[in-house]
């Protein structure tokens, strides 16, 4: 098991390293300048242009950006963001919270509320219930969550007034709030956003749950259990879930980059401060450190996710324990 | 009690808790003499002489304007040219020494918001780091006329200048405000943007730092010392939410209370909330079709098409510029005459632009061989159809929705336009490069019509397009350069452009803010959002009512 994970790591790592590679230059094969943007609204001089090229490094063969880049990134240095004019781990460091709130939570009620509606269909196969979370489920795999976003905050923040149409904090909470209160008022404005992102991952996630389930519980072992007597709330959960999690779980590897990737537009809607929005901007504007950061951000989730499905198989199945 | 009705209740419980933790939070908000300002960009370094490259932002602009105080401020006019129009601020009076030089009186009672005296090595200070063109290559462009600046004793600046010129008072003012010596000069002059003073800057202007919350607020507190009296508005929230519909639904949520540049097509469902005052004001954008003169492919040759001034000016003419302008902007735009936006003073006295000669547009097209020898609808000469392609940002809504109306109008009189909508970067690109029959071009422009100079003459670092009449260079360098009132050599080479067709100049419009009724006093300047905030007062009784 031992060599085999340090194998299967060794493997990450090669291929982050690809990634990494490949991301600079592409990014740099790409059209659009970062710079003239700064001409959009006034004339820039060629000194002007000239002095932040050399700023950012700009003026040098892409080639050697990019060992400059890797001997940044050994330092834990990846420059300094040409829109922000600060250092790109420091404004990473300071949206990953947001994102974390906003992705760590929509994966919460994505793992727990979509796997339990999904298990509870292919239990209930063919009935009223299942029927009607089928009709559910599609109805919101199929809403584009942009346009559900819109609607919500205009619906429940604007109209109703029900919860904060927008932002992450309300910058007028009493400074000597409490914690407590202070965390209430996150809550308040997560709720939206959550809400927007889960109703498409629960629906995809109860669509391969159920499918899964119904699978597994066709299968020798579960009509032997049932036989046995055991009550069907263990024959379901301890006996027919645990081998029913395998294509949860490489959905759950999929999802790991969409944290960042996939909240992009919701993160818009709702004025989020998360790493989506600040990615997005920097592909606008050609902000190669900062876009480089988010990249390499995105492409260690993908990396990760692939290793942890890896491990999460190898724990549950004992025909992947090799090596 | 089984296991899941235990889980049941702890889940309802649990529940129940958060919603009465977040009824808590909203009941503590607490807006009193606080104004929350949306913004599309938030602050990053809003010091002057740090505000670079792409930290020339508004979001940098609109905080630095309330933590530092220029020497004076710009009037209601806007008029650049002389000091007539300019009010005392950091400094208190002025003196002209001679044609070249000018001398500053700083207000004694002038302040840092660390209690230190604004003196006038300060100000040496910072237009040493401005002047510099590694630390500041914009402002050192922008300040090439200014030789030196010497303190004597520690109230009165002398500014130096490399000749005599109209725009001398507003190159020593509006361009950057003092920053404080004591605190910066011990730190290199290159490392300030890394130091503790960019995160939590030290002005003497009406507001001080408070704190930032990365992409989402910057806050600032009135200073209760401020020696132009003490801002009313006790607490200042610039809000940031980069999409314009975010920063609507915290308008009309009742999270925010004030907004700049409302988006046209929303200015209607913001009039029918009472609680809010829309006010209009002129803005420093102007969008135009630019032509090119050269060749794309080769631009040591004419444009086949649109170097003949006849076709140009047969466009402009077969335009209804007026339609276009209510189409977009309703009664918020207006046509210009030549590039000059609303803010520039010298629209006052230009004439008005002319409107549609569709007749007379056909004649000229015919005048120069084009005809429609196939009766396809679509001009042609040699064989080849009189069709341009014009390009435009494919983030525009407003140049998108143009282009529509403007291909349209066209069509009529005989020429295909083809709309190329290219991302960002690959336009501007494109544009810098010359490569564009017709380059659908929107600026912002500065309260000085100086800056005209940079797209409009024969050597302008941002005439892309080829245009060179030598009888603009020589009036605009008149106007920049002469003494004395400058406003009729403006006027003259405005008229040239117009006759050259150097573009179709299609719009400049005036912008919708909204504002809480809550605020009293309130005015909004053109040359920036909100630096006259310290102005405003709060009432004291809630505004009531929603939508009407």
């Amino acid at each position: 098991m031992g060599g085999w994970l340090l194998q299967r790591a060794l493997q990450a790592v090669a291929t982050f390293a690809v990634a990494i590679a490949l991301l600079f230059v592409l990014m740099r094969a790409a059209p659009g300048d970062p710079l003239f943007r700064l001409s959009a609204d006034r004339p820039i001089s060629q000194k002007e242009m000239e002095v932040l090229r050399a700023r950012y490094g700009l003026d040098q063969p892409v080639g050697r950006q990019l060992v400059a880049f890797v001997g940044g990134l050994a330092r834990g240095d990846l420059g300094v963001s040409i829109e922000y004019g600060r250092p790109v781990t420091t404004l990473l460091a300071e949206r990953l919270p947001a994102t974390i709130l906003l992705g760590g939570s929509v994966l919460l009620l994505n793992f727990t509320v979509g796997l339990w509606l999904g298990v509870r269909q292919a239990v209930r196969r063919g009935g009223r219930e299942d029927r009607w979370l089928t009709t559910l489920s599609l109805t919101g795999y199929a809403m584009p969550s942009f346009w559900l976003g819109l609607v919500l905050a205009w619906l429940v923040g604007v109209e109703w007034r029900l919860l904060p149409a927008a932002g992450m904090q309300d910058p007028l909470l009493s400074s000597d709030a409490g914690l407590l209160v202070q965390a209430g008022d996150v809550l308040r404005h997560l709720v939206l956003p959550v809400l927007t992102l889960s109703v498409v991952s629960i629906a995809a996630t109860m669509r391969y749950q159920r499918a899964a389930m119904l699978e597994v519980l066709r299968l020798p072992y579960v009509v032997t259990a049932r036989a046995k007597g055991l009550p069907e709330r263990v024959v379901t959960w301890q006996h027919a879930w645990r081998n029913a999690l395998f294509p949860v779980i490489t959905l759950f590897g999929l999802w790991l980059p969409i944290l960042v990737t996939g909240s992009v537009f919701v993160e818009a809607v709702f004025a989020w401060p998360g790493l989506g929005s600040l990615a997005a901007g920097a592909v606008g504007s050609r902000d190669y450190p900062l876009l480089m950061g988010a990249s390499l951000l995105v492409a260690a989730l993908v990396v990760a996710g692939g290793f942890l499905t890896d491990v999460a198989y190898g724990l549950l199945d004992p025909r992947v324990r090799i090596g | 009690m089984s296991a899941v009705t235990k889980w049941r209740s702890r889940l309802t419980i649990a529940a129940v808790l958060a919603a009465w933790i977040s009824v808590q939070a909203g009941a503590q908000s607490e807006r009193g003499t606080s104004i929350v300002i949306l913004t599309g960009h938030q602050a990053t370094i809003p010091v002057p002489t740090l505000m670079e490259g792409a930290a020339n932002s508004v979001g940098n602009l609109d905080v630095a304007d309330q933590l530092f105080i220029r020497l004076a401020e710009l009037g209601p006019k806007l008029l650049t040219a002389g000091d007539r129009d300019f009010v005392p601020a950091l400094a208190r009076s002025w003196t002209r020494r001679d044609s070249t030089t000018l001398v500053f009186e700083l207000d004694p009672r002038a302040r840092w918001h660390d209690g230190a005296r604004v003196t006038a090595r300060d100000v040496v200070f910072t237009f040493k780091r401005a002047k510099n063109p590694d630390l500041a290559p914009r402002l050192s462009d922008l300040l090439r006329q200014i030789t030196s600046v010497t303190a004597e004793g520690d109230s009165l600046v002398v500014f130096h200048f490399a000749q005599p010129y109209a725009e001398q008072f507003y190159d020593a003012t509006y361009h950057v405000a003092p920053i404080p010596a004591h605190l910066l000069d011990s730190i290199p002059p290159d490392s300030v943007n890394r130091s503790s003073f960019a995160t939590s800057p030290v002005g003497s202007g009406p507001y001080r730092w408070v704190r930032s919350v990365p992409g989402q607020f910057v806050e600032l507190a009135a200073v209760p010392d401020f020696f132009l009296g003490k801002a009313k508005i006790e607490r200042v929230i610039l809000r940031t939410a980069v999409e314009p519909s975010a920063r609507l639904n915290l308008l009309l949520s009742g999270q925010a209370d004030a907004m700049d540049i409302i988006p046209p097509p929303s200015v209607g469902r913001v009039a029918s909330d009472t609680t809010l005052r829309l006010i209009s004001v002129p803005s420093s954008t102007m969008g135009f079709l630019l032509f090119n003169q050269r060749d794309p492919r080769n631009r040591a040759r004419p444009h086949s098409i649109l170097a003949d001034n006849r076709v140009r000016r047969a466009i402009t003419l077969g335009l209804d510029r007026g339609q276009l302008v209510q189409a977009v902007f309703g009664s918020q735009g207006m046509v210009p005459y030549g590039p000059v936006s609303q803010l520039l003073w010298i629209r006052h006295r230009s004439p008005r632009a002319q409107g549609p000669k569709v007749a007379e547009a056909r004649r000229l097209l015919a005048a120069t061989g084009w005809g429609d020898s196939d009766a396809d609808g679509t001009l042609d000469r040699d064989g080849r159809p009189l069709r341009l392609v014009l390009s435009l940002p494919n983030t525009s809504g407003i140049r998108r929705q143009m282009a529509l109306l403007i291909q349209e109008q066209l069509r009529r009189i005989g020429v295909q336009i083809e709309i190329l909508q290219l991302e960002f970067p690959i336009y501007l690109e494109r544009r810098s490069a010359g490569d564009f029959d017709v380059d659908f071009s929107s600026v912002n422009q500065d309260p000085s019509p100086s800056g005209l100079t940079q797209s409009w003459t024969c050597t302008g670092g941002n005439n892309v397009a080829g245009y060179c009449d030598r009888g603009v260079d020589s009036l605009m360098e008149q106007a920049v350069r002469g003494r004395g009132d400058p406003g009729e050599r403006w006027i003259e080479a405005l008229r040239q452009i117009e006759e050259d067709a150097a573009a179709t100049f299609l719009y400049a419009p005036a912008f919708m803010y909204a504002v809480n009724r809550r605020f009293r006093g309130v005015t909004i300047s053109a040359q920036s959002s909100w630096v006259t905030l310290r102005k405003w007062s709060v009432s004291p009784v809630p505004v009531a009512g929603r939508s009407k």
